[in-house]
């Protein structure tokens, strides 16, 4: 990287090692911001690797709300009075309206590189964006949209509340309003299972074999145990307090407030060995299968292509309104 | 599609005490496209009386560089209420000096 300037006659080369001193320099009180607990807005500079995670991250975020929204959106006709159909509706459409607003925070981020929205919907029918693990599975019952509300959302809120204190201030903002409605999808989710749970037999019977089918991909949800060695990827998230705490203190807290309650319901997990060691203050678990996380991820899940046909689908059979608007809009201005 | 898209910013006021309150963002044809999901996609809880959008490239905006020049100084208390927490105590005195002057004439009519 060579610049030249002429100055006064005289030719003065600026070399590489200036502008990665200016770049340094930059590095440096990017960074003594960061430790000083201030917050980075869209405009700042920011060292590249800071806005790629974030664009990693928050696309796959969003992209996981609208994704999410589809086992859901599924119960909507058969929900089994018309205060739950309401209520499912709305959190189907609270979830699009999330993956609304952090496409918008991630397009923010991604502006200077010249992608857009556009290319992150390539980008996920191409299956290089990812979307969470549970979206990808089955939603065979009533109980597992109850379960999806009570537990999927309730995992959702343990990381996303960790996120709020991110060091990227637009990713805060979109998660104040993001928290604030996951707690209704929550009790919502709370709401069906109670029911269940206080139901007939057979209520409580497929509301246990909901808990049963979600159990892995609950704890797949927050991703794979450190086991003492965080890889460079969580290291730089936490160097940039992109993210304060690791996948497994995520997932601890995720068992201390939903273990015991499932007990108090009296129902079963499909893992005996669970409990909670007082010498370490840690629950210890049998680990799901993490190579089966890595292949649902990946795209090979048991809903994954049914899901992203069904979103291309959508998003194909629509482009028409959108032009029409595009139109419209270029007319009127 | 964002090539096409403008991007709008959106206000909205909660009642009539309220200012306006920057909401979020959200991508839309035009102004009228806009206000539509600005209420869908920003508003389905929250009580809401009005809503501004305004195309983001019309708001000008201080530079990240000008920022840090925003920052209060430290030596400003003549202009805040915080710099005049002596005066509750200077009224107390002169109100306490006085009630001790007029306890005599007190007793005095209490006498008569």
């Amino acid at each position: 990287m060579q610049a030249e300037m002429n100055q006064s006659g005289l030719t003065q080369t600026i070399s590489a090692e200036t502008i990665n001193d200016q770049q340094s320099d930059k590095m440096e009180a990017f960074l003594s911001r960061i430790d000083r607990g201030e917050r980075i807005e869209a405009d700042d500079w920011m060292p590249d690797d800071y806005r790629q995670q974030l664009i990693k991250l928050i696309t796959m975020h969003g992209i996981s709300e609208i994704m999410g929204a589809l086992p859901e959106k599924e119960w909507v006709p058969k929900a089994p009075t018309l205060r739950r159909k309401l209520a499912i509706m709305a959190k189907v459409q609270d979830e699009m309206g999330h993956g609304q607003l952090l496409l918008r925070v991630a397009e923010d981020l991604m502006a200077p590189l010249g992608k857009s929205r556009e290319d992150i919907m390539q980008d996920l029918f191409t299956g290089r964006l990812k979307f969470h693990n549970v979206f990808h599975m089955e939603a065979p019952t009533w109980a597992d949209a109850g379960v999806i509300g009570w537990l999927v959302d309730g995992a959702a809120i343990i990381t996303q509340t960790m996120s709020l204190d991110s060091s990227y201030a637009p990713y805060g903002r979109a998660l104040q309003r993001i928290c604030a409605e996951e707690k209704f999808h929550a009790q919502h989710g709370e709401s069906i299972v109670l029911e269940l749970a206080e139901g007939t037999d057979a209520q409580r019977q497929m509301l246990q074999e909901a808990i049963t089918r979600w159990w892995p991909s609950l704890l797949m949800f927050f991703g794979p145990p450190e086991n003492g060695g965080i890889t460079s990827n969580q290291q730089l998230n936490m160097r940039y307090k992109i993210r304060t705490q690791t996948n497994e203190e995520l997932r601890q807290a995720f068992l201390t407030k939903y273990v015991p309650r499932i007990f108090h319901l009296g129902f079963t997990l499909p893992d005996e060995t669970i409990h909670f060691d007082e010498e370490s203050k840690m629950w210890v678990y049998q680990q799901p299968n993490w190579e089966e996380f890595k292949q649902i991820v990946k795209g090979n899940g048991p809903r994954s292509a049914h899901r992203l046909n069904l979103r291309e689908m959508s998003y194909e059979e629509t482009k028409w309104v959108r032009d029409a608007i595009l139109a419209y809009g270029r007319k009127v201005g | 599609m964002n090539e096409n898209f403008d991007i709008y910013e959106v206000f909205s006021q909660k009642n009539q005490s309220s200012s306006f309150a920057h909401q979020f963002s959200l991508l839309a044809p035009n102004a009228e496209i806009a206000l539509v999901m600005a209420r869908e996609n920003f508003l389905r809880r929250d009580q809401c009386i009005n809503i501004w959008v305004v195309k983001r490239d019309q708001i000008h905006m201080t530079s990240p560089e000008e920022r840090g020049n925003l920052e209060r100084l430290d030596n400003k208390s003549y202009r805040e209420t915080k710099g005049y927490g002596d005066l509750q105590a200077r009224w107390r005195k002169h109100k306490e000096a006085y009630e001790s002057k007029q306890q005599p004439n007190v007793r005095e009519a209490g006498e008569r």
